[in-house]
């Protein structure tokens, strides 16, 4: 299998200079981002079967009730948790489409909130009862969870924004590394059969060929999670410009007016109701008070979405005007939330059911396996002393050796 | 003389029908309405993890070199 012949045309020099750019890219691509690679494919292990994990630790208990059983009016669960929080004001109601659950959140203020995060409160209900399901704990008692630990490793380093943009980079390096990987793995394996891992030559060897095989199955996987990662680091970002862009535009008719107060508001139900008159396809999952950091002082931000596979994944925003309760308008997804959007169930494997979360799982141990490897063949190179790189085979070595061979 | 685009497509038929493979098998279940197309997806995306299991040669890995 080694006897076949090559032939090229690129002269001499030319070839082995692209091939030493290319191993410099991939070398200092990879130093910098495996170590965060690493941390990232081992909590994003967990986070793949976040949902499963968190009904294991929690199971959810509800009520059983027939399916057509009827939902409790939202303004009655805002009244309630107004009630349970008594000088609050109530943030976000989130009803899901999926349990029968209605999550009210509550904060001292809107400034406060933007401050700490951590001063948030909610309410979960029985949508269909109107029960309590669970109350956030007083700040003294809050611990931090498995998965939110997990989820913070993975997405920012607990750094918050700075952080979120620093994954998201090295997660473009992973992308860079990948891409210069799969030339280089055209170089190495030039003569060698698909599959080949060399067991008769050195350990370092027999990694080499398995770095390269196990990198280059996985290529497609790690390149579309790779690039949706880094995608969806920068949601924050991308967030922040609709806001300033979109939204601005369409309430730009009510700026100078007086923001309305708490009890000015119109009915929450109602908002719910005029959204899904005007888009009869979607369901509204979510709907935000005036005065966040996303929408409007003098509008309610709902978000709705389709009830296909795809467009379960595709939400439409509706503003409706706080204290009229008329529509004011569906606000258009730019295209660069839609990739966003897009980018989520690809990052997180969880839109084909168990088998497909496995499959995810599978294939992020590969790819803890084609980091390690990386990281073992380079420390292995720089432990060498100088003298012993004549006697054993080396990767440069290698490539020196198939060039020469070729040309 | 072996004309290069044999060696070219001996060496790259593998990853590429690979590549092509999981780029279908993702986007079969984000875009197909379940049923036939999440197992289509389950086996497409299972292709790459078997040459995995196929051609990993676990035992030897931790062998210390066996040719001195």
């Amino acid at each position: 299998m080694f006897s076949r012949p090559v032939a090229r045309t690129t002269t001499p020099g030319h070839a082995g200079g692209r091939l030493r750019k290319l191993q410099w890219v991939h070398k200092w691509s990879s130093i910098v981002c495996t170590t965060f690679l690493l941390i990232i494919c081992v909590t994003g292990l967990p986070l793949i079967f976040a949902e499963e994990i968190s009904d294991l630790l929690n199971p959810p208990h509800y009520a059983e009730l027939p399916a057509s059983a009827p939902r409790v009016n939202l303004d009655r669960l805002v009244a309630g948790a107004r009630h349970l929080y008594p000088g609050q004001i109530v943030t976000s109601i989130f009803v899901d489409d999926d349990e029968p659950q209605v999550i009210i959140s509550l904060a001292p203020s809107w400034a406060d909130l933007k401050a700490d995060p951590r001063s948030s409160r909610f309410v979960r209900f029985d949508g269909r009862t109107g029960t309590v399901l669970e109350q956030s704990k007083p700040p003294a008692q809050q611990r931090q969870t498995f998965l939110g630990l997990m989820i913070r490793l993975h997405v920012d380093l607990f750094a918050g924004l700075p952080g979120e943009l620093f994954m998201g980079a090295m997660a473009l390096l992973f992308v860079a590394a990948i891409v210069s990987g799969v030339v280089l793995y055209g170089s190495f394996t030039r003569k060698l059969s698909f599959g080949t891992v060399r067991a008769e030559r050195s350990r370092r060897a027999r990694w080499l060929d398995l770095h390269n095989l196990l990198g280059v199955v996985t290529l497609a996987w790690a390149l579309v999670v790779g690039i949706t990662g880094a995608m969806n680091e920068l949601s924050t970002p991308l967030f922040a410009l609709w806001q300033q862009t979109d939204v601005a535009a369409m309430v730009a008719p009510w700026k100078g007016k007086a923001p309305p107060d708490q009890i000015e508001l119109s009915s929450v139900q109602a908002a719910f109701d005029t959204t899904q008159r005007a888009l009869p396809e979607m369901t509204a999952i979510s709907l935000t008070f005036p005065g966040g950091q996303l929408g409007s002082p003098h509008h309610y931000l709902l978000f709705t979405k389709g009830r296909t596979q795809l467009t379960g994944r595709l939400f439409s925003p509706v503003l409706i005007d706080a204290r009229t309760g008329r529509l004011t308008a569906v606000v258009r997804m730019p295209w660069y939330l839609r990739a966003l959007e897009i980018s989520r169930p690809l990052h997180f494997g969880d839109y084909g059911g168990l088998p497909l979360k496995i499959i995810w799982a599978l294939l992020d141990l590969v790819t803890i396996v084609v980091l390690g490897s990386g990281l073992y063949l380079w420390l292995g190179k720089r432990r060498r002393a100088p003298s012993e790189i004549g006697t054993q085979l080396d990767a440069d070595i290698e490539v020196v050796e198939l060039l020469e061979a070729a040309e | 003389m072996i004309p290069r685009s044999s060696s070219f497509s001996r060496q790259w038929s593998w990853p590429f029908g690979l590549a092509v493979l999981t780029m279908f098998g993702l986007l079969s279940a984000l875009l197909g309405e379940g049923g036939i197309w999440w197992w289509l997806s389950w086996t497409a995306l299972t292709m790459p993890l078997l040459v995995v299991a196929r051609y990993w040669p676990l035992r030897r890995l931790f062998q210390r070199k066996s040719r001195s």
